[in-house]
């Protein structure tokens, strides 16, 4: 009756925690087969919804509209599927963007040093410092991207409810545990709850479809109600609000839009020197 | 059978959770009694005992040494408290001090800031801005304290076997976790484990005693046999064998003493 999201510093180590949840809890599991049906919807390459969801920001990498779009496509889906409970997700970003919703479990699980330095090459069984400088260095593009893709610290334990190190606790000894914790009942959805995540949903499914046309979109939603933040020049305030209600008053679920036009000094600044 | 350790920030309710932990375990309870010990018995007044565990040290003290001697006997004593097991510690640095005894299960709690800054105004009857202020200033303190002392920023997770968020579980939550979690078979003393922990006392005692020599030594100590790493100034090695031939017979549970300058410590030393 609850979601899980678990996060972890290592992607196997989550996959392997979060399908032997699942199976305990007779949960159903979200995890990245999830993309091609993102892919296949939307039009766009599964390597680069991969893409946006590993790879750090970097000047011959990924454009920043890109990676924006396809976490939008990806946020939505997850959402979608989110809505639904009784689920174990990882490996989707969702750690990052489902806030708010008290019968969501946010997990962090790290996995065992030895091994991860193990998988680092060279390695014959034991962690050299080569071996842990890459791990580091590892940990380091990961802040850098979570940070870069949603403003977040995803090493910050403040974005959990629980973090679990597998150094000494081992894999069946974490999934007791998040079974454990997942039935207190405060983890168990009510009106409130349920209807955060609808709103976090609507908000993504709205987003996701205005995100091609206007680039730097911010929506929040509440009970069908859209409160949507962009930027425009004072010339063009009008007009992108009315398109931006038009589009999102569209989408099945919305009943009334709200636009917040901010001025937008920098490209006032740019245009002034034409 | 486990030693509970129980990191926290200021204010996060960490010192309820580490007491009613301990009550319901039938648990003894340390904190401050491990200052107090340090402090009776290598005869250091309390106060400075004190500013030295909790306060960062300044520039000047860093370039000093006095620091290294307080710690190594808080060390000490702390190792000394936990040995005989069954016990909750709260209190600074006790995942760092008592790092590589496998039946220490290490927590942390933490709590997020504006339930901090409610909870401290309550307590203090101060302003928001005051009471904000101040948990920030000691965030900042605990931080730097240990990041300059072992290299470590304790608010790494990976440092912890569990971290609790208190904001959707209760304090009782907490304890539950932790309760249930001191029972796994990974914090279950061992003759093994209990062995280490027996060295680590030895090591911490040693070095509460050398440190007046150099303060700089650093000792490790297997099944009783002690090994000393120091610099290679010849007149304070000589000193510290002398000192070492000393402890060796006065010492219970050390088998042999070593002196080893110029060579670089083991991982394993304190």
């Amino acid at each position: 009756m609850s979601v899980i999201i678990i996060s972890s510093d290592d992607h196997q180590t989550g996959q392997e925690i979060a399908a032997a949840t699942a199976r305990a809890m007779g949960y159903s599991e979200l995890g990245r087969e999830l993309l091609k049906e993102v892919a296949e919807r939307h039009q766009i390459a599964e390597a680069k919804l991969v893409k946006a969801l590993d790879d750090p920001p970097s000047f011959l990498g990924m454009s920043r509209k890109l990676r924006s779009l396809c976490l939008a496509y990806i946020q939505e889906a997850v959402l979608g599927r989110l809505v639904e409970d009784n689920v174990v997700c990882q490996g989707l970003a969702a750690h990052l963007y489902v806030c708010g919703v008290s019968h969501v479990l946010r997990v962090r699980v790290l996995s065992d040093p030895e091994k991860e330095a193990q998988k680092a090459p060279n390695q014959k069984g034991k962690p050299t410092e080569a071996g842990e400088k890459e791990i580091l260095r590892q940990k380091k593009l990961r802040r850098r991207w979570s940070m870069a893709a949603f403003g977040l610290d995803e090493t910050d334990p403040s974005l959990y409810d629980l973090v679990i190190n597998l150094d000494q606790i081992d894999q069946s000894e974490a999934v007791d545990i998040i079974k454990d914790t997942v039935g207190y009942r405060r983890f168990f959805p009510m009106t409130y709850s349920v209807n955060c995540m609808q709103d976090l949903e609507l908000a993504a499914r709205v987003r996701a479809s205005m995100l091609k046309r206007f680039s730097d979109v911010r929506v929040q939603a509440r009970s069908g109600t859209l409160v949507v933040e962009t930027a425009a020049l004072k010339r063009e305030k009008q007009k992108k609000a009315k398109a931006i209600r038009e589009v999102a008053g569209e989408i099945p679920g919305v009943r009334y839009v709200e636009v917040h036009v901010i001025n937008d000094i920098f490209r006032r600044a740019a245009e002034s020197f034409r | 059978m486990a030693i509970i350790t129980i990191s926290r920030g200021s204010y996060s309710k960490g010192r309820e959770v580490a007491e009613k932990v301990a009550e319901e375990l039938g648990y003894e309870c340390l904190s401050r009694e491990v200052i107090l010990d340090a402090s009776d018995r290598y005869h250091i007044p309390e106060l400075k005992m004190v500013k030295a565990i909790h306060d960062a040290p300044s520039l000047l003290e860093r370039l000093g040494h006095a620091r290294h001697a307080f710690l190594a006997y808080y060390q000490s004593a702390l190792t000394r408290a936990v040995q005989t097991d069954n016990v909750v510690y709260h209190g600074l640095a006790g995942h760092v001090l008592l790092k590589g005894v496998p039946h220490v299960l290490k927590v942390r709690i933490i709590a997020d800031l504006e339930d901090r800054v409610i909870d401290e105004m309550k307590r203090e009857k101060s302003g928001e801005q005051e009471a904000r202020s101040l948990i920030l200033r000691d965030d900042q303190e605990r931080r730097r304290w240990t990041q300059s002392l072992y290299g470590v920023d304790p608010w790494d997770s990976s440092l912890y076997d569990l971290v609790i968020h208190i904001h959707k579980f209760t304090v009782a939550d907490a304890v539950d976790f932790i309760c249930r979690a001191a029972f796994l078979e990974p914090f279950a003393t061992t003759a093994r484990s209990q062995q280490k922990i027996d060295d680590l006392a030895l090591a911490s005692h040693i070095k509460a005693v050398l440190v007046e020599i150099h303060p700089e030594v650093r000792v490790a100590c297997e099944y009783g046999n002690v090994l000393v790493y120091t610099g290679s100034d010849h007149r304070t090695v000589h000193k510290l064998e002398d000192k070492a031939r000393t402890l060796s017979r006065q010492v219970e549970g050390v088998n042999h003493i070593e002196v080893h300058p110029g060579v670089p410590a083991s991982s394993i030393s304190v």
